[in-house]
């Protein structure tokens, strides 16, 4: 770290609870309900400063209205500019909904444990995504791409409700093609146009093999997701440290005091918001 | 340490001579009970007390804070200064020193909270012996002896006080404000035996052998509910609990609606929407859940990243359960299969 970037931690420590402002420097609408983000720290040296990894996430603060938490989606090896994937559920999250490019609103973090990407590289990683699951994973799912020959054998499984809800889905229809990541998309309910899968994502473990002594798994979705996919990759024989879950609770303030995030023994997020499964089955009510 | 011997007549010089230079909060009565409230005249203090109805943790942590001032168009915090004027609290039982060291691990740590620790920083403490009341159960956890967190504690030894100072600033307010001597040994053969007669005092008892297993083994057991039947989820245990910390944050707009505040609040994991997210989804929706959760963090969740449980045994929240809920009651039902 350099003397300014220090001293910008110093500032960031001084108050945790403190939002920092960011511009939002782009807007696209990926659904009905989703919009893409892009944004930029304001501060050069705050800027600096905020070094993430996938899986973590930030608080995003809009004054009058409040403080929500959303995963990154960018990689970190985006620099300067963080992507927040974001579904309109309510105050904050709607307020961000009606903000136009060039809108400043606040950001603090980055906060919690991320997937271990070190820990992976030189391995076969299993992404599996449900709705917007997909959030946090496409940071790892980028940051892999970055450093793809690190990887074994990376496949993606990605089910939503309709083709109508399919996230990002300028990306993935061209990564269908692509032959260093394999990529299954399923929807639960097709149209006429949907030439993918259908049915509930736990489906395509039929389609897919896995190296069972060489494999991570990683998995975000709804709540009810989480068992049902677990239980394939256990048919798989993987090992229950190496698949990891991503949890949503609900969050005040991100640094582990407002004891919102409580899962079992943990905070969902200082401790969390990934654990692997071996940390998730000893977390009472967690699955 | 270091020791001092202050003459019980002398005691409301320290207490004047502290209140030229600070806020002093103590103990006071209020009908039938005590409160900590701000004294100006050492003769409203009631050293004597039970427990308060609220724990101090106020004076730290109030049930409502302003955290920033912000400005809406442009997101900008004005203002995020800590206001923390010097003060005294006088007269704290060794329950609520140690529930303060307790919180004092929940807001330092990676990410220090300034409002907390500025407050503590600002706040001279001074602990008092005390008897137990009918509720108390601080032996059940050891909370009944402090030995740090405090800058004097005094051992009433009827005609005098044991002055024992952990702090410089703590031995500097007695030279400075009270009439004090030197220890002899009968001042320490007196103390030894206040403080045994002390620790045989107390009556209750509660089977803590293995609680975190229990609480994961038994988590399905029929004990949480009942009583979670028995529950208003009212939120008083909380409130009145000198170790629950957990907090809610709001925005309040200016009727301008160009600026506004960022307020913390007191919050209870027994209320409904404490762990409730988007789209209907919540993971405490049964009272019988939060009953439990409630427990289930003090025994077993704060314990596994501090080592401690998070209780001290002051009784506050079996005094103030409208349907009966009571650690030792919760305890006993783990131990036995039985709710009282
Ligand atoms: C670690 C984490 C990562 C997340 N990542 C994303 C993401 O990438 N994209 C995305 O769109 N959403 C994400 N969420 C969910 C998002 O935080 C909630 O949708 C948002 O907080 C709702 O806030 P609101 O003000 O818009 O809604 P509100 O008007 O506050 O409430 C609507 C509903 O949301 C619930 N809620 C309120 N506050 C919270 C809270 N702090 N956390 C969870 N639920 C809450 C309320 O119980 C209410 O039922 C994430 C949540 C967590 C915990
Ligand atoms: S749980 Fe009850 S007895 Fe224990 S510290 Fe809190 S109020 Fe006191
Ligand atoms: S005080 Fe008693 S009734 Fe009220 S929330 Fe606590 S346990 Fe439930
Ligand atoms: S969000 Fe506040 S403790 Fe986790």
């Amino acid at each position: 770290m350099t003397a300014i970037q220090e001293s910008a931690q110093r500032d960031i420590e001084a108050n945790p609870y403190r939002p920092w402002p960011a511009r939002i420097t782009s807007i696209t609408d990926l659904t009905d309900k989703e919009k893409l983000f892009e944004l930029r720290l304001i501060d050069e040296d705050v800027r600096e400063a905020f070094q993430f990894e996938s899986g973590q996430f930030v608080e995003l603060s809009i004054f009058g209205v409040g403080e929500a938490p959303v995963s990154i989606s960018s990689a970190p090896s985006k620099q300067g500019f963080i992507e927040l994937c974001i579904r309109e559920a309510g105050d904050v999250t709607g307020a961000m909904h009606r903000k136009k490019c060039g809108d400043v609103v606040g950001l603090r973090g980055p906060y919690g444990r991320g997937f271990p990407f070190t820990e992976m590289k030189g391995h076969d990683v299993l992404l599996v995504a449900g709705g917007l699951g997909i959030a946090p994973l496409k940071s790892l799912i980028n940051h892999i791409h970055d450093d793809r020959h690190e990887f074994g054998k990376v496949t993606i499984l990605y089910g939503a409700k309709s083709p109508a809800e399919v996230l990002f889905r300028y990306q993935f229809d061209m990564w269908q093609h692509r032959d260093d990541f394999d990529l299954i998309l399923t929807v639960d309910q097709p149209d006429e146009t949907w030439t993918g899968e259908t049915g509930l994502v736990t489906r395509l473990f039929d389609k897919i093999d896995v190296d069972p002594a060489n494999t991570y798994g990683a998995i975000c979705g709804p709540p009810v997701m989480y068992k049902y996919v677990i239980e394939e990759m256990r048919k798989k024989d993987m090992d229950v440290d190496r698949i990891y879950v991503s949890f949503e609770r609900r969050m005040k303030c991100g640094v582990g005091k407002c004891g919102h995030c409580g899962v079992g023994h943990q905070y969902t997020c200082v401790d969390g918001p990934v654990f692997n499964y071996w940390e998730a089955m000893n977390l009472q009510g967690a699955i | 340490m270091f020791f001092r011997v202050i003459d019980k007549a002398r005691l409301p010089d320290l207490v004047k001579g502290l209140a030229t230079e600070y806020e002093v909060i103590a103990p006071i009565a209020k009908g039938e009970q005590f409160v900590y409230a701000a004294v100006t005249d050492p003769a409203d203090m009631r050293l004597d007390y039970d427990t308060t109805l609220l724990p101090p943790k106020r004076f730290f942590f109030p049930s409502e804070e302003t955290l920033m001032r912000f400005r809406v168009a442009d997101n900008e915090v004005l203002d995020d200064e800590v206001y923390a004027a010097p003060r005294v609290l006088f007269g704290l039982h060794p329950c609520d020193i140690n529930a303060l060291l307790l919180m004092d691990n929940v807001f330092s740590g990676k990410y220090e909270d300034p409002y907390y620790l500025r407050r503590r920083e600002q706040t001279l403490l001074i602990g008092i012996s005390c008897t137990p009341s009918e509720t108390c159960f601080c032996n059940v956890w050891d909370t009944n002896e402090v030995h740090w967190g405090f800058d004097v504690f005094l051992t009433d030894l009827g005609d005098r006080y044991f002055a024992s100072c952990r702090t410089v600033k703590g031995a500097e307010i007695l030279d400075r404000f009270v009439e004090n001597r030197q220890v002899t040994d009968q001042d320490t053969t007196d103390f030894q035996s206040v403080v045994h007669g002390f620790k045989n005092s107390f009556k209750r008892v509660a089977d803590t052998t293995q609680l975190p297993v229990l609480l994961d083994a038994k988590f399905d057991s029929p004990i949480w509910d009942e009583f979670g039947d028995r529950c208003l989820s009212c939120g008083a245990c909380s409130m009145v609990c000198p170790t629950c910390y957990c907090f809610d944050v709001e925005d309040r707009l200016e009727p301008d609606q160009k600026s506004g505040v960022r307020v913390r609040t007191w919050d209870s994991c027994q209320f409904k929407e404490f762990a409730a997210v988007a789209h209907g989804q919540n993971f405490r929706e049964s009272r019988a859940s939060r009953v439990k959760y409630r427990y289930y963090h003090k025994q077993w969740g704060y314990l596994s990243k501090f080592e401690r449980v998070l209780c001290v045994g002051c009784g506050r929240c079996a005094r103030a359960c409208p349907a009966g809920i009571t650690p030792e009651n919760v305890i006993a039902a783990l131990q036995t299969g039985e709710v009282r």
